[in-house]
Formats: structure tokens, C-alpha cells, sequence
């Protein structure tokens, strides 16, 4: 990395930093001096919008390690305010995609050959662009259609470097904050995912992990990756078509009922998470397809993640406690997940369970984490700062979440209990 | 209650959900159950004050207007695998994974036994031509499927059978370590939720997707009886459980509770059976084609394929387990020597041609 990109990359850093201060304290010193009361609450969403538009003006210059950071903050509605994740869950989508001289120098060196010797055809164009890769589609010489995903060059140095930038920038909002938010935790959690999506081979272990898993399953189709032209920057994997999952007159237009989707969709997941303990945790539309046989292709095992042993049960017991209101039950199954409070006082876990019945549609729990549930849940935890939530169920809870969100654009619903054969 | 001079017919949804005061609650591992036991020492279900009588008036309504109470063949029941003498013989030589996974699998699905509640219930007098006064049909949401609902269960923080199988299994086996596979187990082989197709799409949707929850509950209910057994008598034999009395006896006030939902169940689908169900273009089909319809279907699909589907998904898993002992080869062979025959009924008493 060039020492002038160094410089402009920690400058930037700092410069956010300063604005964020300005946004939030400004207002503060001020309205002390005026002898009037600080904002709190909703008092402070025009504060914390302002604050998420610089945050992703400075992702969208730097890319990078910021825009997944951003993504990551955008997936935390348990520690960041609403403005952030709605103003930063565009990056989900939305990354410009960077020339494709710049990604053919990184194939050539990883795979030790020019392109053609690999490949009869690669397009030029990326079909999708993400934060850390993109994708192009091509061709093998034996004909076999592909989908080539390269890292960006210089993304591990660059990453290092702005991950060091934000840890010193959360030093200095730690010390100067008086009741700062949980930051380092995340940020040393997120450095860790990062370091696994970085590495392409991990990625297709865990796609070949999932395939294994549904095997004997022809409704479920994950790409098989060709490992011989595949290295730790570059993953070539079979290119597999279908109609977006959330494209309802396209399933209708192949005779496939969006029910059934719905259906398929979260039996695949449940047994994921609460069968196997091991899922893909990102599981929004791009990343869901739909063969004309209703065949539903997973795609992008970046982030796929390990749950710890018993922790489907666990997730079932908070369920079965939610469905029959047992506040005992409550309790241990939200202790038996990990979910801790400072003072040790368990009646926080009963307020959360009795503010997501309030946000189902029946006020009962009936199987189904709709993201209302989910928002309010991650809303009650961040509002009581007493409580902590394991991450591991914050990716559970994100990922039916994301599933009851496809579900209710097909007009259907995400019922958990239902795909464990239990309705 | 209202009071009558004839046996009352007409219950309040409290009224069916009312206990009787008992004298000693029901404590399960730790956890307040529901039912309890009277000054005798004898256990009483919960929920049952006004509900036992109350199906009995209907059932004994729907006989005296000349019509039958629906009865399931117990030939139909496929035999528990594994059976007593299998499961006894696994335990004795240490072999515990596979007995803990069934107890733990059976305790979530008495758990799931709550979504009873949540079956939608359709204006039935409006899709029914003869009236439905006074019938436990006109008491499926006002108190039977809720009552079910909080015996599978449990409600607040009264268990249920959930709660009371976990304990007879606590019992029995001292705690033991739950199989990190047993979801997995249960939701057995995955493949495509086949492409619905309506048994009786001229019906109502809600009307037909009602009446074939309560046929598949009503069978599946009828089934659980062998399971019952089995649970007594395995958990009762002191040679392989911890806690022969108190584990046995919890199956048994489990297979007690269940009695009134195997009669309600059959009671309702019986009063169907007795009348005629308005179409959705106006015409009319006579209850007893479709209960029996469904219950065919429902029996057939359960007797035929799939207790062979389940025997092998268990016994792999049966074979895996006893690896871990001294001479596996010694034991594999012991265990299946024990095996039980069965051959499903070639008829399930519901064929087509018997539904006039």
C-alpha cells in the first residue's frame, strides 16, 4: 500500500471522528449553556441521522473494512440507534463495483496463469459487487458455465490498517464518552468474521458443509465450488440461475406457489440452525434463488456461522416459553442462551419476551419471529443497557428476521414451529 | 353451569377450563404441573371439572339420536420402536443416548401440541345445515382446543406433558445429557413439502383444514396409547430406572389427561359425521364422506409407509449407539432378535365405499 493512500485512510478516519463529535457534543455544550435539558430518545433520531449519513459517506469513500463495518452495524439494531441501520443497510446492496483490470491482475496471480489459460470466456461486467469481492460470470474450457468470485487487491492490508484507525478512534470515543456504547466487544467481534470472509477456501468448506447437510434433499441446490481453480482470493463455483426468491409473479408465472417457497425456505433454515447448528447467516433476497423446479439455490456462505451445542434446544425452549407464557421457562431459556444482566436481576428477560408478544399480530407466539418481533426485541435490549445479548443469538434472531421479511413479501408466513413438523 | 333438569349442553369457556381443587399439586422436576391429587392420594387431571361430563352429555346426545361415536382400531396402532423388551436391553448395557432422545423427542411433540389452539375455527353454523347447539362442535373455541392446548403444554408457569415427560425421564435416567442431535432426529428426513393438493376442495378452506388437524391430532392421539405403555412400562422396571414408581406414575397421569382429548375428538368429528356440510357453490356433501374421507387418508398414510420409514431413521441411530459397548456385534444381534412383527391392517374401518 502506497504511504499517501495510508495517510488519506487514517486522515478520513480522523476526520469522521471529528464530525461525529461535533454532531453529538455540539448540541450538548450548547444547550447546557442555555440551561436547557439534553435530548433523549426519539429526541435524538434527526442527531443520529445526520451522524449515519457522514458514517456512510466515509464507507462509500473508503470501501473496504468500512463498508463492513457498516454492514455489521447495520445487521446490530441491539446496540445502534434505527437511524444508523436504516441509513447503512443500503450498503447491503449498494457498492460500486471497481474496474475489472484491477480484480484480472489478482485471478492471474492467484490461479499462477493468464485468464485464458482457465477460462474460455469471463465477462468484463460484475454481476454483483460486494465490500470485500466481486463476481463475474465466465466459462470453463470444458464448457461448464462458472461464477468467479475475487477479492479486491490489497483489501487485507487495507482492512488491517482501518481496523487499527477505528480501534484508536474507539479508545478516544471510550475515554471522552461518559456512557459509551459497547464498541471494542463489536469491533474485535466483527474483525474475526472479517478475517474468515477474507479467506475463500473457508467459505467454500462451509458452502460444501451445507450442501453435505442436504444431500439427500433435490429441493436444495448449493453450487458446487471448483476447488482446482479456487485459492484464498479466488472462488470459482458452478453458476446456477433461478428467479429471485422474493419475485412473486415470476414463481407464480412458473406455477410455483410462494407458499410453498415460504415453506421450503424456512424448513431449510430451522434445520440449519436448530438440526445441524451451523447455518448461512445472511440470508436476504440477493442471496436466495428459485429454480423453475422449485428448487431453492443458496448462495454466499461468507458468513455462515457455528452455533455451540444445545443451542437449537435453547432456541426452542424460549419459543415453547413464549407459546404458553411461562415466565419461569422465560427465564432459563434466555439464561441458557447467554443472555446475562449486570445486576442479575431476570425480570429484564420477561419485559423483552412480553414486548415481542406485544408486537405479534395475535399478541400470542404462534412460531413465527416476524422482524416487528425482532426489532422490538433488539429495541428493549438496547434501550436497557442492563441486558447483553450473546451474538450468536443476534445472528439467529437477524436471520428469521430476514426470513419473515421474504415470507411476508410473498404473502406468506415464516412459521418456525411449523417447519420443525410441529403445525 | 347452567341448570337444567336434562344434562346441560352448553358450557362457558371458563367452565371448561376449570379444575377441581385438589389437595397436593402436581411437582415434576422442580416444576409446578398441572392436575394434582385429592385427600385419597389419587391423582385427578386438570381441566376436567366441567369437561368430562360435558363430553359425555354430547356423546351420549349424538347416541341417542341414532348416530355412532367414531372408533379408531387399536389393530391400526403400529408397535413402538423400539419396543419395551429392545429398549430395556440397550439400558441394562449402558446404552442410554437413544432412549433419552426418544423420551426428549416425545416431550417436544406433546409440546407442540399447544398449536391446537391456533387451528382457525370457520363460522360453523353457517357451514353446517343441521344446527349445532349444544355440541362439543360448538365448543371447539370457547374452551376444547384450549384445554387441549394447556394439557400439552402447560400455561404460565403450570407445566404440561412437555414438562411432565422431561420429568419422567429425569426420573427414570438421573438428568442425563441431552443427544445434541435430537431435533435433527426429530425433524427427520428433509424433501420438498410436496405440492398441496385439497381432499375436498368443493369444502370451505378453513372448514376442511380444520376437520383434517382434528383427524390427524384424533389418530395421532389414538397411537400415543401404545406410547403410553411403552413409557410405563419401561420407566417402571426398577432393573433399568433410577426412579421406578415416581417415573411410571408420571406416564401414567400423562396417559390420564389424555383421555379427554381422544373423546372430544371423536365426539366433534362424529357430530360431523352427522350432518351435511354446505359447498362453496352451494351445494352439499354429507359430513360422514368427508371425516371418513380424511381418517382413511390420514390412517392409511400412517399404517402403510411410514412406521417402516421411522423404524429405519431410529434403528441406524440404534446401531450407531451400541458401538460404544464391550461386543456390539453380541448386542446387535440380541436386539434384534427381540424385534416385534407387525403388519398393518389391510383395511382402516374408513374406506371410501363405507362412507355412504
Amino acid at each position: 500500500m502506497k504511504p499517501w493512500t495510508r495517510i488519506r485512510r487514517s486522515a478520513l478516519v480522523a476526520r469522521t471522528v471529528a464530525r461525529l463529535w461535533l454532531i453529538y457534543k455540539v448540541p450538548v455544550y450548547t444547550r447546557r449553556l442555555l440551561g436547557r435539558p439534553a435530548l433523549k430518545g426519539p429526541e435524538l433520531d434527526p442527531t443520529h441521522e445526520r451522524a449515519a449519513k457522514v458514517v456512510l459517506a466515509t464507507a462509500l469513500a473508503m470501501r473496504g473494512v468500512i463498508i463492513k463495518s457498516c454492514q455489521f452495524i447495520a445487521t446490530r439494531s441491539d446496540v445502534f440507534p434505527p437511524a444508523f441501520i436504516e441509513e447503512l443497510k443500503q450498503l447491503h446492496d449498494a457498492v460500486p463495483a471497481k474496474p475489472f483490470a484491477v480484480v484480472k491482475e489478482t485471478i492471474e496471480q492467484e490461479l499462477g496463469r493468464p485468464i485464458p489459460e482457465v477460462f474460455a470466456a469471463l465477462d468484463e461486467q460484475p454481476v454483483a459487487a460486494a465490500s470485500l469481492a466481486q463476481v463475474h460470470l465466465g466459462r470453463l474450457h470444458d464448457g461448464r458455465e462458472v461464477a468467479v468470485k475475487v477479492q479486491y487487491p490489497d483489501i487485507e492490508e487495507i482492512i488491517q490498517l482501518d481496523i487499527r484507525n477505528m480501534k484508536r478512534a474507539c479508545r478516544v470515543y471510550e475515554r471522552f464518552e461518559p456512557q459509551p456504547l459497547p464498541l471494542m466487544p463489536l469491533l474485535n467481534e466483527m474483525t474475526k468474521h472479517i478475517g474468515f470472509e477474507l479467506d475463500f477456501l473457508r467459505e467454500a468448506d462451509s458452502a460444501d458443509r451445507v450442501r453435505e447437510l442436504f444431500k439427500d434433499d433435490d429441493g436444495v441446490k448449493v453450487p458446487e465450488i471448483h476447488r482446482e481453480w479456487s485459492t484464498r482470493r479466488v472462488l470459482v463455483m458452478e453458476k446456477v440461475g433461478g428467479m429471485k426468491i422474493t419475485d412473486a409473479a415470476a414463481l407464480k408465472a412458473a406455477g410455483i406457489d410462494p407458499a410453498d417457497v415460504v415453506q421450503d425456505l424456512m424448513a431449510v433454515w430451522v434445520r440449519m440452525i436448530m438440526g445441524a447448528g451451523f447455518f448461512q447467516a445472511d440470508p436476504h433476497p440477493g442471496n436466495l434463488f428459485v429454480t423453475k423446479d422449485r428448487q431453492l439455490v443458496l448462495l454466499d456462505f461468507g458468513l455462515s456461522k457455528e452455533l455451540p451445542e444445545g443451542f437449537g434446544l435453547g432456541i426452542f425452549e424460549l419459543m415453547f416459553s413464549m407459546m404458553t407464557r411461562s415466565e419461569a421457562a422465560m427465564i432459563r431459556a434466555f439464561q441458557e442462551l447467554g443472555f446475562r444482566t449486570k445486576t442479575g436481576d431476570t425480570s429484564h428477560f420477561v419485559q423483552i419476551a412480553r414486548r415481542m408478544l406485544d408486537r405479534s399480530e395475535t399478541g400470542r407466539f404462534e412460531g413465527e419471529f416476524t422482524e416487528e418481533m425482532t426489532d422490538e426485541m433488539f429495541d428493549a435490549v438496547r434501550e436497557d443497557p442492563l441486558v447483553a445479548i450473546p451474538s450468536d443469538f443476534v445472528l439467529v434472531g437477524r436471520s428469521f428476521g430476514m426470513l419473515s421479511g421474504i415470507a411476508h413479501t410473498l404473502g406468506a408466513r415464516a412459521n418456525v414451529l411449523q417447519a420443525m413438523g410441529g403445525g | 353451569m347452567t341448570s337444567h333438569a336434562e344434562p346441560s349442553l352448553t358450557f362457558s369457556e371458563d367452565e371448561l377450563l376449570g379444575s377441581r381443587k385438589y389437595d397436593e399439586p402436581l411437582i415434576a422436576g422442580g416444576v409446578r404441573c398441572h392436575g394434582g391429587f385429592d385427600e385419597d392420594g389419587r391423582y385427578h387431571s386438570p381441566r376436567t371439572l366441567h369437561r368430562t361430563p360435558a363430553i359425555s352429555a354430547w356423546q351420549d346426545q349424538l347416541l341417542r339420536s341414532g348416530h355412532d361415536v367414531i372408533e379408531i382400531s387399536r389393530a391400526l396402532m403400529p408397535p413402538q420402536y423400539p419396543n419395551v423388551e429392545q429398549a430395556k436391553l440397550l439400558l441394562r448395557h449402558g446404552v442410554r443416548d437413544p432412549m433419552v432422545r426418544s423420551l426428549t423427542i416425545i416431550s417436544i411433540v406433546e409440546g407442540f401440541g399447544a398449536v391446537i389452539r391456533d387451528v382457525r375455527v370457520p363460522e360453523l353454523a353457517e357451514l353446517i345445515v343441521e344446527p349445532i347447539d349444544g355440541t362439543a362442535l360448538s365448543h371447539l373455541r370457547h374452551g376444547l382446543f384450549e384445554a387441549h392446548a394447556r394439557d400439552e403444554a402447560g400455561y404460565e408457569d403450570e407445566g404440561g406433558h412437555k414438562q411432565m415427560w422431561e420429568a419422567a425421564r429425569d426420573l427414570a435416567l438421573e438428568h442425563p445429557k441431552i443427544p445434541g442431535d435430537v431435533l435433527m432426529r426429530l425433524m427427520g428426513r428433509r424433501s420438498r413439502a410436496p405440492k398441496r393438493e385439497r381432499p375436498f376442495p368443493q369444502l370451505d378452506e378453513k372448514l376442511e383444514r380444520m376437520l383434517a388437524m382434528m383427524a390427524q391430532v384424533l389418530v395421532i392421539e389414538v397411537f400415543a396409547e401404545g406410547t403410553f405403555q411403552w413409557g410405563i412400562d419401561v420407566l417402571s422396571d426398577p432393573e433399568v430406572s433410577a426412579e421406578p414408581q415416581a417415573a411410571g406414575d408420571m406416564v401414567r397421569y400423562i396417559q390420564s389427561d389424555e383421555s379427554p382429548h381422544v373423546e372430544y375428538l371423536r365426539t366433534a368429528l362424529s357430530e360431523v359425521r352427522a350432518r351435511t356440510l354446505r359447498t362453496v357453490d352451494g351445494k352439499q356433501i354429507a359430513g360422514c364422506k368427508v371425516v371418513d374421507g380424511l381418517l382413511h387418508d390420514m390412517l392409511h398414510n400412517l399404517t402403510r409407509n411410514r412406521p417402516r420409514e421411522q423404524r429405519e431413521d431410529v434403528r441406524e441411530s440404534m446401531i450407531a449407539a451400541m458401538q460404544d459397548v464391550a461386543n456390539p456385534t453380541s448386542l446387535e444381534e440380541e436386539y434384534e432378535s427381540l424385534a416385534s412383527a407387525w403388519t398393518a391392517p389391510a383395511q382402516t374401518g374408513f374406506e371410501p365405499s363405507s362412507a355412504a
